[in-house]
């Protein structure tokens, strides 16, 4: 017969259901004369059921958006060109990370400069989310573009790329069949071009145009082929308004007050028509 | 040494896997630091050190026990840096804890036992409550079982202690876990 020691490390594996044959047996026997042995497993396999049973109540918190966000933007900051998705990863059979950097860095590393561009050009892959316009609500569109949004505009933070409105103008119609023209008196809205950014998601393209007001990033996003509904929802700290035109979608979002965002908008709807 | 060494390239597929396990890394860190500011602070850092350290991820392995990893890393590197081992100090207590005599529960009502009533009364928040008066060694082995449902070699690797002691911090964090909740249930049950 074993003893409580022999028996003492097949208990958990015994109680977690992972023990099988004669080990299994072995402990059940045990469990039939030993009743120390016995009342340890009973409240060992109580408290198992009642994780088991409560595990949707335990798994209830959730990280903030603001956490999820910044997240996202640490991968958006080492993107690899979209045109490299398919090529295999360096191999390293030790996950763990030794002495690894703990600060936040304030500013993108010069050296990944030329690969954020190239990636920028082919298209951003807007990561954890999967884009259908058509089944989604305003609100869970407008924080997608949100994420694309803060992406962008750290990535422009670090490369400070400026673009006139004819490239602007060119991005749109070679990438989007879009033969549009910028707004020549935005100033007049208080709004500066940045630049454009044809994104990548899941599900399509979306054309990307960049302005600052005021020295806050601005984005409006075009979203061919889709129609949806107006709206003017806030989202993560933003607002965003949401309208459509000629079978386009246009969402533009901003960190700014909901006013502010409205009359962006409007002046946005009335000079692209 | 090659040109771009040093550059961690993230694929959109890596990056949309590993942002999934957001809420049940940002829920792990919770447990190991019992504080929101704390937590997000660990996780952030987490993710930063992942996205840096892509390459290094060996495609076809668990990305999810890959970044519960660096995520107890992280925090076992904080607790060092402020000079505290709280995994030894956890150790000691749990050693005195485990082997001392349960504290004296309630007597059951006619038909049911402790492990019934358990079962039946205890809520959710009452053994979130529980779970965090844990010891940390108790507290990070039982949450990764028995919540992540890792398995012990898995749990054993983010530790960095051998399997033995992760069943046998598993079995000594449940038993404790027991005599908690079996504490705090109310006078009439």
């Amino acid at each position: 017969m074993h003893n409580c020691h022999s028996i003492d490390p097949l208990v958990t594996p015994f109680v977690d259901g992972q023990l099988t044959g004669a080990d299994a047996q072995a402990v059940e026997e045990h469990l039939r004369l030993c009743a120390p042995c016995h009342s340890r497993v009973t409240a060992e396999r109580a408290v198992h059921d009642l994780m088991r049973a409560q595990h949707s109540g335990l798994c209830q918190a959730q990280a903030p958006d603001a956490l999820h966000l910044r997240c996202a933007s640490f991968a958006a900051r080492n993107s690899q060109p979209a045109t490299n998705v398919a090529e295999p990863r360096t191999v390293n059979p030790e996950p763990r990370i030794p002495n690894p950097q703990s600060q936040v860095p304030s500013t993108w590393p010069v050296r990944f400069a030329p690969y954020a561009l190239a990636a920028s050009l082919v298209g951003v892959v807007g990561g954890a989310f999967l884009y259908q316009a058509t089944d989604k609500s305003a609100r869970v569109l407008a924080a997608e573009l949100i994420a694309d949004h803060t992406k962008c505009f750290a990535m422009n933070s670090a490369l400070g790329t400026h673009q006139p409105a004819a490239a602007v103008e060119q991005t749109m119609a070679s990438g989007f069949d879009w033969r549009m023209h910028l707004p020549e008196n935005a100033s007049t809205a208080g709004l500066e071009l940045v630049g454009a950014r044809p994104c990548l998601y899941g599900e399509g393209r979306v054309a990307h145009i960049m302005y600052r007001h005021d020295g806050h990033p601005v984005s409006l996003f075009m979203l061919p082929h889709t129609e949806r509904a107006q709206a003017l929802v806030e989202v993560l700290g933003h607002e965003a308004a949401i309208w459509c035109a000629n079978k386009r979608t246009f969402v533009l979002v901003a960190r700014e007050p909901r006013r502010d965002v409205e009359r962006m908008a409007a002046f946005v709807q009335a000079a692209l028509h | 040494m090659p040109a771009d060494k040093g550059l961690r390239l993230v694929s959109p597929a890596f990056e949309a896997e590993a942002l999934a396990s957001l809420d049940s890394l940002y829920r792990a860190a919770l447990r190991l630091t019992r504080s929101s500011a704390d937590a997000e602070d660990l996780v952030q850092e987490t993710y930063l050190k992942a996205f840096r350290a892509a390459d290094r991820f060996e495609p076809g392995t668990n990305l999810r026990a890959w970044l519960f990893t660096i995520l107890h890393n992280t925090a076992r590197n904080r607790a060092r840096d402020r000079a505290r081992d709280a995994v030894a100090i956890d150790s000691d207590f749990v050693d005195r804890a485990a082997d001392a005599p349960p504290p004296a529960g309630r007597a059951a009502g006619a038909g049911e036992t402790p492990e019934t009533l358990l079962l039946r009364e205890t809520l959710a928040p009452d053994l979130q409550a529980a779970i965090d008066e844990l010891p940390d060694a108790f507290r990070q082995a039982v949450w990764l079982r028995d919540v992540e449902e890792f398995s012990y070699a898995e749990i054993a690797s983010m530790l960095s202690i051998p399997v033995g002691t992760v069943m046998s911090r598993i079995s000594r964090g449940r038993r404790l876990l027991f005599d908690k909740l079996k504490a705090m249930r109310p006078v009439n049950a």
